[in-house]
């Protein structure tokens, strides 16, 4: 029998989405709302950026909630400024990313208005949105959560969620590899990126792809081969993990959309791990001037330098 | 080519990223006091090691070298104050990196070597070429390049079903 | 397409020895656009110089491969040299194929395929080389000084004196700084105030020098040949325009006893005061803090008495901006504060010494105020405790300077002298007295200074100790000094009436948070760091700002007066050029794809990344954008490999010429 997670709170914080929303809507204080809505597939949800308070009934948060909201921030940041104060609905993981993006001079705080939500966690990409929050189906990146309750947004609904302790996949699967030799290592990656087929679904939802344009994308001269083949999709990943390292925070969406199911999230996890276990440094908790990968001491580890 | 030392089945090639103020210099250095390093070594000139692009490294691999040399200035002696430092953090991470896909680290040597170290310059180009040479070539980014994913031929029964199906 | 000349150098025998160089060229000949490829002797000699020069126009060459030496060597000689046969320079690029092949490899077949490999890169390379025309930036012939002390005084007058406009800045309400202070100067005994106040009138009384005193930087911007700096002017009280420095408002103001740090606190002055009587500019300036007008609103007197009306309890700090091209920072020194620990610093106190305690423990400077002639004893030596004579008198050296575990390492340079000077005075002075001094080595290097050193011992009868002292203490009226004389072994106990504590120099206070706002690297201890210790003593590693005097390291006067002429010399010859010119590699941002997420101008050491508005026609903000200013960048790329999409580019290292040589192995 697996252990059923309690996400009787969601209905509560759906409520308390609701009124706030409606609130800053109708009160001005911001021109648009971006959130969760229901989908047609029962029980499913989809992002909604809703702009009338009438409208902000429509919003709900479910275990189906699993976008990360923050790449409709940046993907369409030119147009912010212009409408002025947006309202968005942050979990936890989401929130890192705007914290990140604030950091790269991205988004400014001001233009924001965050509605952070105490979450138990959300479903895995696998499984049917209707599915009850299990051990079993709860996406892997919940298991492993470090921020269930946002810090510093304007408005939270109250709610403790509780979450059980579960065994971290991520950290584990990071361990097995690790473990292994150089060969089998490369053996397993060369099989996971020869899957790739070059959609750039993981760099389009990714809300620290903003470039405008990719290097990766570039001719002259051509850094990356742009073709879905196994050289290109390689140094297209490891050049994506290390332009990622020190700024991704972990939200899995590039994970959670690859269609040829690639452990994306694993590069970007070890990055994280070693720029901590290197330099102290975890993303997403502070505004920072400086990530760790450009800024320096003149202590900095040096064993590998001859 | 290796007619009158036939010493070795195999010589991998090196390639060096260097900084010109103090790396170059000491290769120089080396010239001048004319002492002897194997020939493996193909060297590219930048003015700082924060300069060096990780992506080269890459790009290195990908078109065959065996091993990959990136040395600059000693921590405090970088000629634009703090090149070298960046630097350090940069391929810190990096090599983290290459290291999780599976790419032997013993072909990426990292060194500081000053414009007086024409010794040490030597002792690691030729330390990095027999540990190299030892390890044979660098064969995973060579093959990838010779592989197609998939012909686009319907020749296996799982393909032709998925066709069908269409 | 290109057609590329190469040119294989022997080099005598240097690289043909080992590399069959008409191989070489062979090969290279066959390589994809290169149009002409040959070998010659010496390519550096004259004729081989100008076969090169020859060949670009007979060949209408579009790129040249110089194979030879290190482009270390000879980069600049074939560069100029194609630029004469009317190519942009840096559309040449040199092959090393002497110091990285002929000169390290013995066997002939092997360097030279690398040699051809080699040569191939560069071919490679050249052909993405684009033509960067010489970078130029106007010059703003005037110069900031900042402080007044000598060195800043000297400075100040040199360029001045050259012809150019000099702002000198100083904080202290006159200029002098701490050479003001002193009684006689080391070699030769001569009057500190007479060699200096002649100094300071000059600077007042020199029409291209403008003095700003009791002020300080606010905020410097721009670049070499171009700053732009923001002075704050403290409100003084009184206009300086107005005073004539007749000094009735001193007289008659009735706060009279606050001890004044231009004698060490030995002195006293009024709430309206001048420093000391030669002060330059001679306007007074209200101590608010102690002034009862400012503390209760009453008195008012030295407006009343004040016959031009000059004293103006309104005045404001203002903000004054003057456009400069180059800056001479002259921050001098302070003296190690002895008993305390510095909050947040590393260096610990020496409250075992009693400083601070014990009243007739002191500094090296106080004992310079109270020799001096217009010092508050009148040139006595007396005891602050008693305004006794002291007859036997001991001085220590090195208190900070020298001693690691305390935290400071390096040698202040200049106690061994003044101390030995101090035993002078003192003996000139209290003819029946007895001077001890502890030291650890006596460094006396610089002309006729080892023979005033012992000029002390042999005629002025100091008694020298070789060893540290161990403890100090007050017993009755007398300081008893204990310690050890390590050239004979033995203990030593001298019941002294004056202890003098030869403090260690440290940068002036304040000396790292001005750094930050001019840009320039200084080290642990807050000196400021020169751009070459040996080769470029007097210049930042930031363009158009030079270093003098102690603010760099511990000096002596005639050490900080040349540095001073230096720097000035230094900026002289930077308002020799109307324009700057500068070579060309640079970076450059590509605003098409820059997304302003700042990652260069985090990692740029320079400053040098600059954030732009781009707007339409309508004025409405597109997005913001790096921008590098050419004036700034120093060259090292790091921006380049850190930005994300690569929209900042090094010109003459782009990714393209890199990937070009990558990809030519």
């Amino acid at each position: 029998m697996t252990q059923t997670i309690d996400t009787s709170i969601y209905a509560a914080v759906t409520e308390a989405i609701q009124s706030e929303a409606q609130r800053i809507l109708a009160a001005g204080e911001v021109t648009a709302v971006v959130g969760y809505a229901a989908a047609r597939r029962k029980g499913s949800a989809q992002p909604i950026v809703i702009t009338a308070a009438a409208d902000a009934q429509k919003l709900i948060f479910t275990p189906a909630c699993v976008n990360n909201l923050a790449v409709y921030l940046t993907k369409a940041k030119k147009e912010i400024p212009k409408s002025g104060r947006i309202g968005i609905v942050v979990k936890g993981c989401d929130l890192k990313a705007l914290v990140g993006l604030m950091g790269e001079s991205q988004l400014k705080r001001e233009q924001l208005y965050l509605i952070g939500v105490p979450c138990a966690g959300v479903l895995a990409s696998t499984i049917q949105p209707d599915t009850g929050l299990t051990a079993d189906s709860i996406a892997p990146k919940c298991r492993e959560c470090d921020a269930r309750l946002p810090q510093g947004c304007d408005f939270v609904p109250a709610g403790q969620p509780v979450t059980p302790e579960l065994e971290k996949k991520y950290a584990s699967e990071i361990a097995r590899l690790e473990a292994l030799t150089p060969q089998e290592r490369w053996a397993y990656w060369k099989e996971q990126f020869s899957k790739c087929i070059k959609c750039y679904a993981c760099r389009q939802v990714c809300p620290f792809c903003f470039c405008e344009q990719c290097l990766c994308d570039r001719n002259k001269p051509q850094m990356v081969d742009t073709t879905p083949r196994p050289a290109g999709n390689t140094a297209w990943h490891i050049v994506r993990a290390m332009h990622l390292a020190g700024r991704c925070a972990g939200c899995a969406e590039c994970e959670r959309v690859c269609p040829m199911d690639i452990p994306l999230n694993l590069l970007n996890r070890k990055m994280a791990k070693e720029l901590k276990e290197l330099y102290a440094y975890e993303a997403g908790f502070q505004v920072n001037d400086n990530g760790p990968l450009n800024s320096y001491t003149e202590k900095d580890d040096q064993s590998f330098i001859k | 080519m290796h007619s009158e030392k036939p010493k070795h089945d195999f010589e991998p090639k090196i390639i060096a990223f260097v900084c010109t103020w103090c790396t170059y210099a000491g290769a120089d250095l080396a010239g001048t006091s004319r002492m002897q390093y194997p020939a493996n070594v193909r060297v590219l000139k930048f003015p700082c090691t924060g300069r060096i692009d990780p992506v080269f490294i890459l790009k290195a691999f990908q078109q065959g070298a065996d091993g990959v040399l990136v040395s600059g200035c000693h921590p405090g002696d970088c000629h634009y104050i703090a090149g070298n430092f960046h630097a350090r953090r940069r391929f810190a991470a990096f090599r983290k990196l290459l290291e999780f896909v599976g790419v032997d680290l013993e072909r990426l040597q990292f060194s500081w070597v000053s414009a007086a170290e024409g010794g040490k310059w030597v002792e690691v180009v030729t330390d990095l070429t027999e540990k190299v040479r030892n390890m044979g070539p660098m064969t995973e980014f060579k093959e990838l390049a010779l592989e197609e994913q998939w012909s686009g031929a319907i020749n296996t029964e799982e393909l032709k079903e998925a066709f069908n199906q269409i | 397409m290109s057609r590329i000349g190469v040119f294989v150098c022997h080099c005598g025998e240097n690289i043909s020895r080992t590399v069959d160089v008409e191989r070489v060229a062979a090969q290279v000949a066959k390589m994809p656009g290169v149009a002409f490829a040959t070998d010659y002797k010496y390519m550096c000699s004259d004729p081989g110089q100008t076969l090169l020069k020859k060949t670009i126009q007979d060949q209408k060459l579009s790129h040249v491969v110089v194979a030879a030496c290190s482009p270390r060597m000879h980069e600049k000689t074939f560069r100029k040299a194609v630029e004469a046969a009317g190519l942009n320079p840096y559309l040449c690029e040199m092959a090393n194929i002497r110091e990285h092949c002929s000169w390290v490899h013995e066997d002939k077949q092997e360097a030279t395929a690398k040699a051809i490999e080699i040569v191939g890169m560069l071919v490679e390379r050249v052909k993405k080389n684009r033509v960067l025309p010489t970078i130029t930036v106007p010059v703003t012939k005037r110069s900031l000084v900042i402080g007044g002390g000598i060195a800043g005084i000297q400075a100040a007058l040199d360029i001045a004196d050259a012809g150019h406009h000099v702002v000198l800045v100083e904080r202290d309400p006159s200029i002098g700084g701490h050479m003001a202070q002193l009684s006689e100067t080391f070699p030769t005994l001569d009057c500190s105030q007479c060699i200096m106040t002649p100094k300071m009138v000059d600077v007042a009384n020199h029409p291209n020098i403008t003095l700003y005193s009791y002020s300080e930087i606010e905020q410097v911007d721009g670049y070499i040949g171009n700053f732009q700096v923001t002075i704050r002017r403290k409100a003084r009280s009184v206009d300086e325009d107005k005073c004539t420095g007749c000094g009735v408002c001193m007289e008659k103001c009735p706060v009279k006893k606050i001890p004044n740090k231009f004698d060490c606190n030995l002195g006293m002055r009024p709430a309206i005061y001048v420093p000391f009587p030669q002060a330059v500019p001679n306007t007074p300036v209200i101590d608010r803090d102690n002034c009862i007008k400012f503390k209760t609103g009453k008195c008012g007197l030295c407006q009343k008495v004040c016959g031009p009306g000059a004293v103006d309890y309104e005045q404001e700090d203002r903000l004054v901006v003057e456009p400069v091209g180059a800056i001479v920072v002259a921050t001098g020194f302070d003296l190690y504060t002895i008993d305390e620990k510095p909050k947040g610093s590393m260096i610990k106190g020496y409250g075992e010494f009693g400083h601070g305690k014990i009243p007739d423990v002191i500094d090296g400077m106080t004992f310079e105020r109270l020799a001096s002639a217009s010092g508050p004893t009148g040139g006595k030596i007396l005891r602050p405790s008693d305004g006794k004579e002291p007859k036997q008198i001991v001085f220590i050296q090195c208190i900070g300077s020298r001693a690691r575990e305390k935290g400071i390492s390096y040698c202040s340079k200049v106690c061994c002298m003044y101390t030995a000077k101090h035993t002078m005075l003192y003996h000139h002075k209290v003819h029946d007295g007895q001077a001890y001094v502890f030291f650890m080595d006596a460094r006396t290097p610089g002309k006729a200074y080892d023979e005033f050193w012992r000029r002390s011992i042999e005629e002025e009868e100091a008694v020298y100790i070789r060893g540290m002292v161990s403890r100090l203490y007050q017993k009755g009226d007398k300081i008893v000094v204990m310690g050890s004389d390590i050239a004979v072994g033995v203990q030593v106990e001298i019941e002294a009436d004056m202890v003098v504590l030869a403090t260690a120099v440290q940068p002036r206070s304040g000396a790292d948070t001005l750094a930050q706002k001019l840009g320039i690297s200084y080290d642990k201890y807050n000196f400021y760091s020169e751009a070459h210790a040996k080769l470029r003593p007097v210049e930042c590693a930031t363009a158009g700002i030079y270093l003098a005097g102690a603010c760099q390291g511990p000096k002596d006067i005639p050490d900080t007066v040349s540095q001073a002429s230096a720097a000035a010399a230094k900026v002289m010859t930077l308002f020799a050029k109307d324009k700057l010119e500068r070579e060309p590699i640079v970076a450059r941002v590509k605003e098409a794809g820059c997304v302003g997420c700042f990652a260069c101008k985090k990692v740029c050491a320079y400053g040098a990344v600059e954030e732009k508005e781009i707007r339409d026609r309508q004025g409405n903000l597109i997005k913001v954008v790096a921008y590098v200013n050419p004036g700034v960048c120093g060259g090292c790329g790091t921006c380049q490999a850190t930005c994300p999409s690569k929209s900042v580019e090094l010109d003459g290292y782009t990714d393209e010429q890199i990937v070009a040589m990558i990809e030519a192995l």
